[in-house]
Parts: structure tokens; C-alpha cells; sequence
């Protein structure tokens, strides 16, 4: 078989079997589960476009997630604005971040951008309760619409959101463009040498990366009906890094299995009562030791080149 | 006209006069040599050129253009392309994606990059390593592979920066021979800074002697390994025999 077959046809199995579990096992909790780790997924994927392709670690994505969510949040409860307008506002409130954020320290070397990320998603998280009048302080924003009244067809409109950004994403690592940001995480002296403009190049994957977690970020506000500063938290984009770390850096698909596999497993440890957090740590460090080079992407490696018959 | 006109250029770090007051002018297909010993501000003197930083003090001018405050992927799109002292190929990317990458600048207008970059690869005689991992090349082929990269920039001119360091003689020979060759048949413009002072001689057409930041010699090879002042950078002064 050919490759290219042989990973379409994965992905096809994969969408398919999340797409029809719902239908299978008809649980609400179920449902719930598996939009929290399509929204996960969708975080998971811009992070690893723009951190996993060019090795500039962000360590703040969720200062786009918050954006994105309190975007919807707004324009939904006090400006009354129809629910779908927070799609596409909360990707350009996201870009806007995003340039605030890359333009001064994307030209820097060094640790600048990973910790002005990190800051500004905890000074984001502070003015979120600083200026409580208006958002709700811990609170945050409550009565927020749902996007779609069915969870199950909410659940499946989230996954086709999930699949068509993982497509375009995969595409435009597979291209020119992921070739150069691939080349910039090798060396960024050379790449101006060989004539890109290397913070061009940062930038925008960047913005994209960030338009992408904002959208993920409204739907998770449409989801929960509900926002509050802790959207923000360094956790949340603690856990995506490590999400994409179980997926297999700068694979972008690999990014979903991670978040799936997380997620699920935050839920069924939930049996462990009070050991869970740690149950869940050392199963962590367990794949990150003997599989540093991640879990699902180099399984999914593995099995192809064996579907395949050993061709390359 | 002179393809590159180097203007009184000046660059110090802190208490370190780096470049001193230095001009220039290269014509149009020769290859120059610069030589000098180490720290002499040959590097500092690259990277001024391309952009990497900014001098003082003095201008640059590439066919009468300016150059000077451009960023350095600006310099290359007017077509002048460097190589590294020490090889820097991007880990991760095969050799030919490595070429590829120098190939989307600008200046070049051809439609299969692909196909273009496995004829530069061939050109440098790395043809059948399209597919190997870049970091796993060895030396002499990583220099090769930087050769190709810059020439995928499509350059008028290509500055290399010790491309012999590090390498045995036979591939010294051999990357001469390519050297030769770029220049002969692509009528590339050269500039080279070496230390190997048999190969470089050979290779060049005109001296540019540099020490301590400065321009101390001018001439063709023969002449400039006869200059009193080169020799005295490079050995040291000579005592005189007997005492007055």
C-alpha cells in the first residue's frame, strides 16, 4: 500500500470512531469528555504548528485560549451579539495578541519570547480580576449561550473544527512554509544567510497558531457556558506542551492523540480519589523517559512503515 | 565599475577597534583574497557586509547600491551570498531540503526548485546524498553542502569564510577545484578570507592583507608574500642580525 493511502486511512478510521463512539455509548458524560479533548486537541495542534516546527517554546498559549474565551463571553452577554459572531472575532482578537506579543520579541534570540509569553498570560489572568467591574472578576462571565442546543451535534461540530484546522495545519508544515520553519529551528543565522526573514516567518506562524487556540478558546467559552480568569492559568499551557510532548513534537497530528490520551486519562483516574494527580505524574514521566520522542506519532510511524511492507 | 566598494569602514566593540578604517573594491569575476592572522577582523569584516551587524562608520555599495543597514536576508536578495566558518547545515532537514531552503529568496525565478537544487548538489559534488541526513555529512561534504546552499541564493557574489578549516588535504584540493570552477563557469565574483596560504595564493587573483583591523597590504600573490609588513603580521618582526 501506499504511504499516502495508508494515512489517509487512518485518519479516516480515527474521525470516524470519534465521530460514532457518541452514537455507540449514548452517555452525556461521554459526550462531555470527548468535546473537552477535540477543544484540547485543537490547542494542541497551533501550539505544536508554531512552537513544534520553529523550537521557539511558548509557554503562554493559554493568553490566546483566555483571549478567545472572554471574546465570546463579551460579545455574546453584554453586547447581546448572536453566537457564531465569536468565532471569527476571537481569532482576530487572538491575532491581534499575538502581534502585541511576537513583533517585539520574535526578533530577539534567546529566552525572551517563551517568558514574555508566560508573563502575559499571568498579567492577563491578574487584569482579568483587577478590573472586575467589567469581567466578572473570579466570577468571570456566566450566561454565555450555547453555539449549538444538541451537545452531541455541538460535539461533532467541534471535531470537524478540529479536523479541518489539523488538515490545513499538516498541509502547511508538509509545504515551503514548514520547511523554513523547520530550517529555523535548526538555525536561524543561516536562514537569514540562505535570504528568509527569519522573523517574518515567526510571526506569522505565530499568528496563525494563535487565530487557531482562540477560536478552540470560544469554543470552549460556548462549551461551558461560562469564563473565568483561570483560563489563563500556566497549568492550561503547561498541559498543552505536554500533550503535544505524549503526541510527538512537530508531527501537529500527533498533537490530538496526546490530548486525547491526557484527557482520558484525567477521567479515568478520577477512581484513584486522591492519588489520581499522582498516578497521572508518573504515567507521565514513565512516557516521556522511555518514549522522549513522544508516543502516538512515532507508534503511528512505526505501524505505517510496517502497513506498508518496510517500503519508505 | 567595481562589483563591491568598500568605504572607510569602522566598527569597534567597546575598547576593541575590530575594523579600522578599511576600503576596499572588489571587481567584477576576480576572486579576492583576504589574509590575515586570526583576529585580525576578517570575520567582524563578513559579517558588516551581510548585515549581521552594523558598522560605525563607512559605506557599502554593491553596483553602486547602498548596503549598509539592510537586514542581512535584504543583502542576500541583491544577491550576495556567504558561507560560515564553521558549517552550520539545519539539523533535521536532508540535504537537498537544505539547498532548497536557500532557494526561495528573490532572484530566483525558476519553477522546479527541486530539480534546481539537485543540479546545484551535483554541481558540488554531492550528487546521490540528495536524501542523507545533513548532519551526518562529513566535513569536507558540509562545507560543499554550504557551497551549495549560498549558490542556491543565486548570488553575484559569495563570500566564503575559511572554507578550507578543518579539512585534509585531498579535500582541500578537490574543494579548490570546485572553487575554480564556480568562478570559471558561473563567472562568480569571489571573495574568500583563508589561512591555508599555499592553496589560497593559488586560488586568487588579488591580496588584501588585513592585521588589527587594518588594511596593511594590496597586491597580487606574489607580491604580497614578499610585503616586509605581511611577513612581520604573520612571523613577527625580524631582529636584525647584528647589532649596531
Amino acid at each position: 500500500m501506499q504511504l499516502k493511502n495508508i494515512d489517509r486511512g487512518g485518519a479516516v478510521l480515527a474521525i470516524a470512531v470519534l465521530a460514532i463512539l457518541p452514537l455507540v455509548f449514548d452517555s452525556r458524560y461521554l459526550i462531555g469528555v470527548l468535546t473537552v479533548a477535540a477543544i484540547y486537541g485543537i490547542w494542541s495542534v497551533s501550539w505544536d504548528f508554531m512552537s513544534g516546527l520553529t523550537g521557539r517554546e511558548n509557554f503562554g498559549h493559554s493568553l490566546f485560549i483566555g483571549v478567545g474565551a472572554y471574546t465570546a463571553g463579551f460579545l455574546n452577554t453584554v453586547w447581546s451579539m448572536n453566537a457564531w459572531w465569536s468565532l471569527p472575532a476571537s481569532v482576530v482578537m487572538a491575532v491581534v495578541f499575538a502581534l502585541i506579543m511576537g513583533i517585539p520579541t520574535l526578533r530577539l534570540k534567546g529566552p525572551y519570547f517563551a517568558l514574555a509569553m508566560l508573563s502575559g498570560a499571568v498579567i492577563m489572568q491578574r487584569l482579568m480580576l483587577i478590573f472586575w467591574e467589567y469581567t466578572g472578576g473570579e466570577e468571570g462571565i456566566n450566561g454565555i449561550e450555547p453555539l449549538i442546543r444538541s451537545p452531541l451535534h455541538f460535539y461533532w461540530f467541534v471535531l470537524a473544527v478540529l479536523v479541518v484546522t489539523t488538515v490545513v495545519l499538516v498541509a502547511l508544515a508538509r509545504s515551503r512554509w514548514g520547511l523554513i520553519l523547520k530550517a529555523i529551528r535548526g538555525d536561524e543565522a543561516t536562514c537569514q544567510s540562505a535570504g528568509l526573514n527569519v522573523t517574518f516567518y515567526k510571526i506569522a506562524s505565530l499568528v496563525i497558531s494563535a487565530g487557531v487556540a482562540g477560536m478552540g478558546g470560544a469554543l470552549y467559552a460556548h462549551y461551558q457556558l461560562q469564563v473565568s480568569p483561570q483560563l489563563f492559568a500556566v497549568v492550561t499551557s503547561i498541559t498543552i506542551i505536554t500533550m503535544v510532548y505524549v503526541g510527538g513534537m512537530a508531527s501537529i497530528y500527533g498533537a490530538i492523540g496526546g490530548a486525547l490520551l491526557l484527557t482520558l486519562m484525567t477521567e479515568l483516574l478520577r477512581n484513584f480519589g486522591e492519588w489520581r494527580l499522582m498516578v497521572y505524574s508518573v504515567a507521565l514521566i514513565l512516557i516521556l523517559f522511555y518514549l522522549p520522542q513522544g508516543l502516538v506519532a512515532p507508534t503511528w510511524e512505526r505501524l505505517r512503515r510496517s502497513l506498508s511492507g518496510g517500503r519508505s | 565599475m567595481s562589483l563591491l566598494s568598500v568605504k572607510n569602514l569602522d566598527k569597534r566593540f567597546g575598547g576593541l577597534h575590530a575594523v579600522k578604517d578599511v576600503s576596499i573594491e572588489v571587481e567584477t569575476g576576480e576572486i579576492l583574497g583576504i589574509l590575515g592572522p586570526n583576529g585580525a577582523g576578517k570575520t567582524t569584516l563578513y559579517n558588516l557586509l551581510t548585515g549581521f551587524i552594523r558598522p560605525d562608520n563607512g559605506q557599502v555599495l554593491l553596483d553602486g547600491q547602498p548596503l549598509l543597514g539592510m537586514a542581512p536576508h535584504k543583502v542576500v536578495g541583491l544577491g550576495v551570498a556567504r558561507t560560515f566558518q564553521l558549517c552550520r547545515p539545519f539539523v533535521g532537514l536532508t540535504v537537498l531540503e537544505n539547498v532548497m531552503v536557500g532557494s526561495y529568496g528573490p532572484r530566483v525565478h525558476s519553477t522546479d526548485l527541486r530539480a534546481r537544487a539537485m543540479q546545484l548538489l551535483a554541481q558540488v559534488g554531492l550528487a546521490g546524498k540528495e536524501d542523507s541526513p545533513s548532519e551526518l555529512l562529513s566535513y569536507g561534504d558540509q562545507r560543499r553542502l554550504e557551497i551549495a546552499r549560498a549558490l542556491a541564493t543565486e548570488p553575484r557574489l559569495l563570500l566564503l569564510d575559511e572554507p578550507f578549516a578543518g579539512l585534509g588535504s585531498a579535500e582541500i584540493e578537490s574543494l579548490s577545484e570546485l572553487i575554480r570552477d564556480l568562478h570559471r563557469n558561473k563567472g562568480l565574483t569571489i571573495l574568500l578570507i583563508e589561512h591555508k596560504l599555499r592553496e589560497f595564493m593559488q586560488l586568487v587573483s588579488r591580496v588584501v592583507a588585513i592585521d588589527f583591523g587594518q588594511v596593511i597590504a594590496t597586491g597580487v600573490p606574489q607580491e604580497i608574500v614578499k610585503n616586509p609588513k605581511v611577513i612581520e603580521a604573520y612571523i613577527g618582526k625580524q631582529e636584525p642580525e647584528h647589532a649596531a
